[in-house]
Parts: C-alpha cells; sequence; structure tokens
C-alpha cells in the first residue's frame, strides 16, 4: 500500500512537472468530477504541494500518522451489561468499605492527639442518639456495600474454580446476588 | 480575539505547577470537545461530534412505501487529522437493503458514500474483518441482523478504545503482536513412534472444541474495560484463549514455558473475571472460561 | 480559529526505518480521493487545539506508539511468580477464609480476641491487595511511574499505620466484632 502510494505521489509529480503529458490527466479528471458529487465527507483543507518519498520513508510515514490517530469511544458507548456493571460495583464497594476501614483506623490512632472521642463506647452513645429513620438509613449505607461486595465475592470465587461461567449462569447469579444482598441489607438494617 | 484568548490562557497555564504534570498531561492534538466535563474524566477516548451537530445524507429516489432507516456512523479521517471525529447520519430503506447490518454498510458505500471505509470480507461470520460496535456491543457485522424497528436509529463505532485508522476501520497491530508473543504453535522435539503424524486421543482432541473456532476478529479483547487500561501489557481475552488452547493441547511439549510466559503480574493477571469478553464473543466461544483455567491450572501445579 | 501549534517529529529507531517488510497498516480507501499528505507536512504537522484548557484524563491513551515492526512479537515479561500465579492463590485463600471470620463472631455471638484478630489482619491484607490492584491498573508504570510509586509508597505506609491503629484498637477497646455490633444495637 505504501508502495503503491509512493507511485502515486510520484506521478503526480512527474505531471506537475510536464503538464504536456495531458493523457495522465483524463482519469484524474474523472476522479476529481465523482469526487465533487459526493459531498459527504470533504476535506476543508485544499491539496497541497506534495514532495517525493522513498520506499525507507515508510515506516517514519507510519509512525507519524500513528500518532495522530484517535482513541474510538470506549466507555461512554458500550452497552450496560450486568456483566462489566457488577465488576465495577464489586470494585468500589471494596473501596468503599476498605476506604471506611483504612480512615477509621488512622482517625483512631490520631485521635489522642486532637482529641477525637472515637471509642466504642462514645460511638455507640452517639449513634444511639440519632432518631430511627437516621439510624436505618446509615446502616443501610453501610450493609448494603456489604452485602453486595460479600455476596459478589463468593460468586467471584465460584468463578475462580471454573464453575458458572457460561453466559446465562453469568446473568442469573448476577441478577441473584443484587436482589439477596438487597434484602439481606435491608434485613441488617432494619431488622438486626 | 479568541485566537489572544487562547494564547493568553496557554501563557497562564504553563506559569502554574506541574505536579503530575508531565505524564497525564491533556493531549494536545485532535482533541475534541467532550460532551460533559464527567463524562471526559471517566474516559480518555475523543468522544465524535454528536449526530445533532452534523447533516444527514439521504439515499436518492425514496419510493412511498420505504422503510426508512437511521444510520448513525463514526468517521475519522486521516487525511483531516486535526478535524474532529464525527457521527454521520445516513437513511436507507431497509426494503431494498439485505438483512445485516454490513449489508447496510456496503449499500451506504457504493450507492450513497463511497468515502465510508471498513473492513469486510466473508461476509458470513468466518474471517473477521468486519468486527465493529454495533448498538454498543462487539460484533461482526456481518453475523448482525438489522433491527427491523426503523424507529430505533442504530449507532455504529469502530472497536472501543482501539487506534482509529479512518472511520470504521482500527489498528490492531499491537492485538497481532501480542497473539504471536505466545508463540501459537505446536512446540514439540520427540518424534512421534512412527515417525508420522502425532496422534491425538478423541479425549484429548475435545479439550480443543471451543477454543480453536476463535478467527481473532478482537470483538472480546476490545470489549474488555481491563483491555482498554492496560493493552500495552496485558494481553486480552483473545489471545489468552489462543495461549490456553496450547495450554490445552495433549500435543504440546513446551506447556512450563508457556505457563512461565504468564506468570507475572501483567500479562494474564490483569483480568479481573469481568466476563464482557464472553458475552460479546460473535462466534458463542467462552474466552473467560478459558482464562479460569489458565488461572487453576497455574495455581495448583 | 484557535491557535495552532507545531507538531514536530518524533524520533524513529533506524531498525524501523530500514525495515519495509512489514504489512501496511495504512489504508486508503477510496481510489477517488487521493491523499494530500506529504513527508514534510507529516513531520512537522499542524494541529489545530480545539480546547484550550488542560484537562487531566483518569486513563490518558496517549498517541499511539508500536515499537518495532508490525512482525515482532510484544515482548514478554520476566516470570515473577510472586507477581502473578502465587499472588492469585494468596488473594483467593484470603478472601476465602474472610466467609467464614466474618460469619462466625455474629453466628456464635462470643467474643473472641484471637479470631477477631485474625479477621483485621486478613481485613487489611485484603484492603491491601485490592488497593493494590487499582493502582496497578489505574495508574500504569509505563505512562505514569512516580505518580505510581508515590501512590504504592503511601499505600504501604498507609497499611502499615493502619495495622498499628487496629492492634490500638483491639488492645484499648472492646475489639472490632464487638465494637460493630455494639453500635449497630444502639
Amino acid at each position: 500500500m505504501l508502495a503503491q502510494r509512493f507511485i502515486q505521489l510520484s506521478s503526480r509529480r512527474l505531471q506537475a512537472n510536464q503538464p504536456a503529458l495531458s493523457k495522465f490527466a483524463a482519469p484524474a479528471a474523472i476522479a476529481a468530477r465523482i469526487q465533487a458529487r459526493h459531498v459527504a465527507f470533504q476535506p476543508s483543507s485544499s491539496p497541497v504541494q506534495t514532495t517525493p518519498a522513498k520506499p525507507s520513508d515508510a515506516y517514519s510515514i507510519l509512525a507519524a500518522q500513528r500518532r495522530l490517530r484517535p482513541v474510538s469511544p470506549h466507555l461512554s458507548i458500550y452497552r450496560p451489561q450486568i456483566t462489566w456493571y457488577l465488576s465495577i460495583s464489586n470494585r468500589i464497594t471494596g473501596s468503599l468499605l476498605s476506604g471506611g476501614l483504612y480512615i477509621f483506623s488512622l482517625a483512631y490512632l490520631a485521635s489522642p492527639l486532637f482529641g477525637w472521642h472515637l471509642e466504642s463506647a462514645s460511638l455507640s452513645e452517639w449513634f444511639g442518639s440519632l432518631n430511627a429513620f437516621a439510624k436505618g438509613g446509615i446502616k443501610f449505607m453501610i450493609a448494603m456495600p456489604f452485602t453486595f461486595h460479600s455476596f459478589n465475592g463468593v460468586r467471584h470465587l465460584v468463578w475462580d474454580v471454573g464453575k458458572e461461567l457460561s453466559n446465562r449462569q453469568v446473568q442469573v447469579t448476577g441478577w441473584g446476588v443484587l436482589g439477596i444482598s438487597v434484602v439481606s441489607a435491608m434485613v441488617l438494617a432494619l431488622l438486626v | 480575539m479568541a485566537a489572544l484568548r487562547t494564547s493568553t490562557s496557554r501563557l497562564l497555564a504553563s506559569t502554574r505547577p506541574h505536579a503530575f504534570r508531565s505524564a497525564i498531561a491533556a493531549r494536545n492534538y485532535a482533541t475534541v470537545e467532550p460532551v460533559s466535563a464527567a463524562a471526559e474524566a471517566m474516559s480518555a477516548s475523543q468522544p465524535p461530534v454528536s449526530p445533532k451537530k452534523t447533516s444527514t445524507i439521504h439515499e436518492q429516489g425514496q419510493s412511498p412505501e420505504a422503510r426508512t432507516k437511521t444510520f448513525h456512523i463514526y468517521r475519522w479521517s486521516p487525511d483531516t487529522p486535526s478535524q474532529k471525529p464525527k457521527m454521520q447520519s445516513y437513511t436507507l430503506d431497509l426494503n431494498k437493503t439485505g438483512p445485516m447490518m454490513l449489508d447496510a454498510l456496503i449499500r451506504i458505500k457504493n450507492e450513497v458514500d463511497p468515502t465510508l471505509t471498513f473492513r469486510r470480507s466473508c461476509r458470513e461470520g468466518i474471517c473477521g474483518s468486519c468486527a465493529m460496535n454495533i448498538d454498543g456491543v462487539n460484533t461482526l457485522a456481518c453475523l448482525c441482523r438489522i433491527p427491523s424497528d426503523t424507529s430505533h436509529e442504530s449507532r455504529i463505532y469502530p472497536l472501543p478504545h482501539t487506534y482509529v485508522v479512518k472511520d470504521l476501520v482500527p489498528d490492531l497491530t499491537q492485538f497481532y503482536k501480542q497473539y504471536k508473543s505466545i508463540k501459537p504453535y505446536l512446540q514439540r522435539e520427540t518424534k512421534s513412534e512412527d515417525g508420522l503424524e502425532i496422534r491425538q486421543s478423541p479425549a484429548d482432541r475435545k479439550k480443543l472444541d471451543g477454543l480453536y473456532e476463535c478467527i481473532l476478529c478482537a470483538c472480546c479483547s476490545t470489549s474488555c474495560p481491563s483491555y482498554w487500561w492496560n493493552s500495552e501489557e496485558y494481553l486480552g481475552p483473545a489471545v489468552l484463549m489462543q495461549s490456553y488452547r496450547w495450554l490445552a493441547d495433549s500435543r504440546d511439549e513446551h506447556k512450563a514455558e508457556r505457563k512461565a510466559m504468564l506468570d507475572n503480574s501483567m500479562s494474564l493477571y490483569r483480568c479481573h473475571t469481568i466476563l464482557n469478553c464472553s458475552r460479546t464473543c460473535p462466534k458463542g466461544l467462552n474466552p473467560g472460561k478459558a482464562i479460569a483455567e489458565i488461572k487453576k491450572t497455574m495455581a495448583f501445579t | 480559529m484557535a491557535a495552532q501549534r507545531t507538531f514536530t517529529k518524533q524520533a524513529i529507531p533506524k531498525s524501523m526505518t530500514s525495515n519495509f517488510r512489514g504489512q501496511s497498516i495504512v489504508t486508503h480507501s477510496s481510489p477517488f480521493k487521493p491523499s494530500t499528505l506529504s513527508i514534510t507536512q507529516i513531520t512537522t504537522f499542524r494541529v489545530a487545539d480545539f480546547h484550550t484548557s488542560s484537562r487531566r484524563h483518569i486513563l490518558p491513551a496517549g498517541p499511539q506508539v508500536i515499537n518495532g515492526t508490525a512482525n515482532d512479537p510484544a515482548p514478554v515479561p520476566q516470570p515473577s511468580p510472586t507477581h502473578g500465579s502465587y499472588h492469585w492463590a494468596f488473594e483467593r485463600l484470603i478472601s476465602a477464609a474472610l466467609i467464614p471470620l466474618t460469619v462466625a463472631p455474629f453466628a456464635a455471638g462470643t467474643l473472641n480476641p484471637v479470631t477477631d484478630a485474625i479477621l483485621c489482619a486478613t481485613l487489611l491484607i485484603h484492603s491491601h491487595i485490592g488497593f493494590q490492584a487499582l493502582i496497578i491498573d489505574y495508574l500504569p508504570n509505563r505512562r505514569v511511574p512516580k505518580t505510581r510509586a508515590l501512590f504504592m509508597w503511601a499505600l504501604r505506609a498507609g497499611t502499615l499505620l493502619v495495622g498499628v491503629g487496629l492492634y490500638e484498637f483491639e488492645t484499648n477497646d472492646v475489639g472490632l466484632t464487638e465494637a460493630i455490633k455494639r453500635i449497630w444495637t444502639a
């Protein structure tokens, strides 16, 4: 393809230098007319003067062209499917839970320096002083990531032994995990 | 005026301290306006100009009973690399079009707009050339039926998170280089007893079913978010399934080396069992299962 | 019109320019529209800037660079089971161990400092591996080596301090499971 282009470029240059070779002009004129009919994707820039290329320039031309290529759209256009939505949810819920553990533990370590009261007694006293609505809400907000991450973690462990990996099983277990985690989070938040 | 503002803001920008700038700096070539700031932060791709802002090219000579369907197709040309990628809309009469998406594309190219560029060859799902993202899912255009609902507008993109050569043609050089790196051929020193064929029991041959049928269309690899972020080092589902095809082959004698090639942080273990790969495979294969089997054999031997 | 910026040619290795056997990657699909690009145009390409703000992507793909020709295989990394198969098996063991460790204290309803300590340690390792996977996935070494190193060291320091914090909590307070139980039923 590159060699073809090289011939194309040099023949055009030859034509530019020797306009007497008019028989080469005819196919180009036809091509130009055909091109003019299809105004679908017209470049705005006008043709510029060309310079000769050697076959050894092929890779430098290619490498330069590669650097200009756009990346095709991905996250924004891929269809929402239970596979990758549950996968990223697993990661997000895990990060929330572990992040919570890390922040609490670091704060507990630093609490004597700042005079914070993060002992279990004072925390439970503060939590007990909230109204039932806030209690249930906070409990659900913590229980939901926990139950989801736990049940989906089990699903991942089942996959890791090579089971339940067909498309149908992945969808069934996915929705199952989602249902169980919502129900169990409700139970944990409201009944326990 | 705009030019003036631009240069001023750039001057200001250059005086700001650059903590992580050198590496995470914004790209300055062929970038386009984002759909939204949040969408752009999530995605490193260049969202194409929305079809609402581009013209629609209609088919000539519409009949009154035409079933007209709109196709929005991703366009970008290397001849004008600084122009934003855009979504070009085309309308076709489904009565005059074949049943598959590839028929629609070929009709657009033949009769409406010859500049539209895409790969195609066998039109029967055996060559893997026409792999693209149709209505949000990677598939082969030749195996994908056009939804007969004409009120639904189809969107066609190149394979996600690939470098675009032109329009719907992605550059798969890295994908093929990765395939080559796993040595996809039989490696064996010992000769068979009679020095002729290397025989295999029917049971051993059966282990290769569901693996050898892969046509390397790259639908699965480019549907994998892990492969989107780390395609330089992570091999991706298609190549890993082919790696397993040789690990599962009873005749191959270099299994230890094959496993050692995968035994690092990136090549295999960037797979987080997302399973978009198995979901999207147009040939109905299960790369996710193959990768799970590789992990199992690597962990317990 | 937005200001234009000159795109300078990148140094290309000799080995790439001398070999001409590679497959053609560039396609010019339309015979009607001959390319108007020239060498000089490509090497110093003038590219319009469409936006002027310095937006930062989480995962910038960057311009495409292919090392070697299309016929060279992608490089294979050195085997390192501690980051590969051993790491994977260890991660699964830790995850599997968390199931009985989380269920047991609440099911039994008794306070056992030993199982509580084991639970804390396992949770810490599980969290550490999880955050590590996050950093490896989203901060690739080849693209942001300094940021990657910074986050890795921050994570190690963080995990160490969290370990100390959990030890303090276990020894000075009622223990993790008991604390959660008390707050939950408060």
